[in-house]
């Protein structure tokens, strides 16, 4: 009963929902939706208000929005989730190294991060796609190698605290080796932690994927992608007020509430 | 005494590091210099005549070693897209950037710690809910969109703000708070959610604390209990917080000055890393960073006289 009653919270049932629809979009969209629908140029309704025909409305080159909105889910989603996962691998295990072993390893890794969380993680995405030149693959590493400190941060401070704990102690005594220990013992007990900072990174990152592209140092033009479409648009600004500037919203809102 | 030397050294130890990332990052670039200085066409003695003289020829390390003697000679080299010498370039730019990191700041905590007292003063009631969702939009919308928003509402159809430009703050002070007012609302209202949450989470804890009680108990108005006793205690973690989102808005600078037109540190990256302009990137790069680790490093030293229970060791 218990369980029912928390699953039907009503802030977890709008995030769920607002979820399962971004990602359902992104993995369905580019299945059902046949490619062209997409880069189909209407000239004679370009930059047209939402209309039956387009219910989103138009682009400046008379694309619907609607479908780019729904293929641009695709872009969007897939370069956060690669470039958290990305993150999430080196981070953790510079973290699990960090917390477990201590020492001269633990001094030497966390300086290397404390440097690195001086600069700002836009910056270094965005310097990291300049210098790598801008694509998709690019884009992922730049966000991915831009968020590891912070996972790395969190990580180690919690292998720093489990490994600690009685039953560690007793894992070791019991004549387990390292690699045991830390994939049996400490790997599970923080899996709790990386799924919350999984989470929020990947809100995160969909928002640095936007501010990359908006820049037009992240996706290149022919895709489509959230930050790019508004970048494109924001020449249009005077001449026509609806855009797709809800999505990156919505998206970021479920991320939030689903957690 | 001993901690601020400690703090000290540590912090000379990190810029070393910094420079060798900033370095080791913009070093990875497939790509010529000298090609990119004149052009594809130019004839190979010249060409490598130039890299002789910028001494590209040089091993990393010692090309590494140069370049770190002329930033503490204060020659941080010279633009390959201005053309000029990038330390005037810089220190130009980065008071225009304060500028706008100064306002950004005071607009978040200034709406951010009202509305997060607010909330937790009314704990789980409509207050407390509102002040949630205006965080949660806060953060779920990228800057820039808080930015386009502004130009079409202040800039186009009001007309009270410029959407566009930057005049330095020597010249007018006033038209240049004008000018960084937009960009420095749209980072504010961005910044504004994470403060808001930290103000709520903190007041809710010291609110529940005994010498609150006893505040009340002893007949003390709600208004002294909650602003004065409560918020003098909750005020250190909120401005460490905001500390560290300086971080943050150094990153977030570079699109929001980028869109406003607004010529600062950020913009001036931006370029940079648009036209590949490496001495230029280096340079950037390597201040903000610095940037970002002197003023945690002051908020750490600071933090003592904004709460006196603790002290430094």
């Amino acid at each position: 009963m218990t369980f029912i009653k928390k699953f039907i919270n009503f802030k977890g049932l709008i995030g769920t929902s607002l979820v399962v629809l971004a990602v359902g979009t992104a993995i369905i969209a580019p299945l059902v939706i046949p490619l062209d629908y997409a880069t189909n140029m209407d000239m004679r309704a370009r930059l047209s208000p939402p209309t039956l025909d387009h219910i989103f409305g138009t682009d400046q080159l008379g694309r619907d929005l609607f479908y780019r909105v729904m293929l641009g889910a695709r872009t969007s989603i897939s370069i956060a989730v690669s470039a958290v996962l990305l993150s999430l691998i080196i981070g953790l295990s510079m973290g699990l190294i960090s917390g477990f072993f201590r020492g001269t390893v633990d001094n030497i890794l966390m300086r290397l991060v404390d440097t690195l969380l001086s600069f700002p993680a836009l910056l270094l995405a965005l310097t990291i796609s300049a210098v790598l030149g801008p694509n998709f693959i690019n884009t992922i590493l730049a966000i991915g190698i831009a968020f590891t400190p912070y996972l790395a941060r969190l990580i180690r401070g919690e292998a720093l605290r489990v490994s600690q704990m009685p039953y560690v102690e007793a894992a070791r005594s019991a004549g387990a080796n390292n690699i045991r220990i830390i994939v049996g013992h400490i790997l599970p007990n923080i899996t709790p932690v990386i799924i919350v900072q999984f989470t929020i990174s990947l809100a995160f990152a969909i928002l640095a994927e936007a501010g990359l592209s908006f820049l037009g140092l992240g996706t290149q033009p022919p895709e489509a992608s959230w930050g790019l479409m508004i970048q494109a648009s924001r020449d249009y600004l005077d001449r026509c007020r609806q855009k797709d500037f809800r999505s990156p919203q919505w998206q970021r809102r479920g991320a939030l509430a689903a957690k | 005494m001993s901690y601020v030397i400690k703090r000290l050294l540590s912090m000379t130890f990190t810029l070393i590091l910094i420079s060798i990332i900033t370095f080791v990052i913009t070093n990875i670039l497939p790509g010529d210099v000298a090609i990119m200085i004149m052009g594809t066409q130019s004839n190979p003695e010249a060409l490598a005549n130039l890299r002789e003289n910028l001494g590209l020829n040089d091993t990393l390390f010692v090309q590494y070693g140069n370049w770190v003697l002329g930033i503490l000679q204060g020659d941080l080299g010279t633009s390959l897209l201005f053309k000029m010498p990038i330390g005037p370039l810089l220190l130009q730019k980065i008071t225009s950037s304060a500028l706008i990191v100064a306002l950004s700041m005071s607009v978040a905590l200034l709406l951010a710690i009202p509305l997060g007292v607010w909330a937790a003063v009314h704990k789980n009631r409509w207050q407390d809910n509102f002040s949630s969702s205006v965080s949660i939009i806060g953060v779920s919308l990228p800057d820039f969109f808080w930015g386009i928003m502004l130009i079409l509402i202040f800039a186009r159809a009001l007309g009270w703000f410029p959407s566009s430009g930057f005049v330095h703050p020597n010249e007018d002070i006033f038209l240049a708070i004008k000018h960084a007012f937009l960009p420095s609302l749209a980072l504010g209202l961005g910044l504004m959610a994470h403060l808001t949450r930290m103000t709520r989470a903190t007041m809710t804890g010291i609110l529940s604390q005994e010498f609150i009680r006893v505040a009340r108990a002893k007949g003390l108005k709600e208004k002294v209990v909650v602003w004065q006793y409560g918020l003098s205690s909750a005020i250190g973690p909120v401005i460490t917080v905001a500390g560290l989102q300086t971080g943050y808005l150094f990153g977030s600078i570079i699109v929001m000055e980028s869109l406003f037109n607004y010529t600062g540190m950020g913009w001036l990256t931006y370029q940079a890393l648009l036209n590949r302009d490496i001495p230029l990137i280096q340079a950037t790069v390597f201040s903000i960073a610095a940037a970002v680790m002197l003023i945690n490093l002051l908020i750490d030293l600071l933090y003592p006289i904004l709460d006196p229970r603790v002290r430094l060791s």
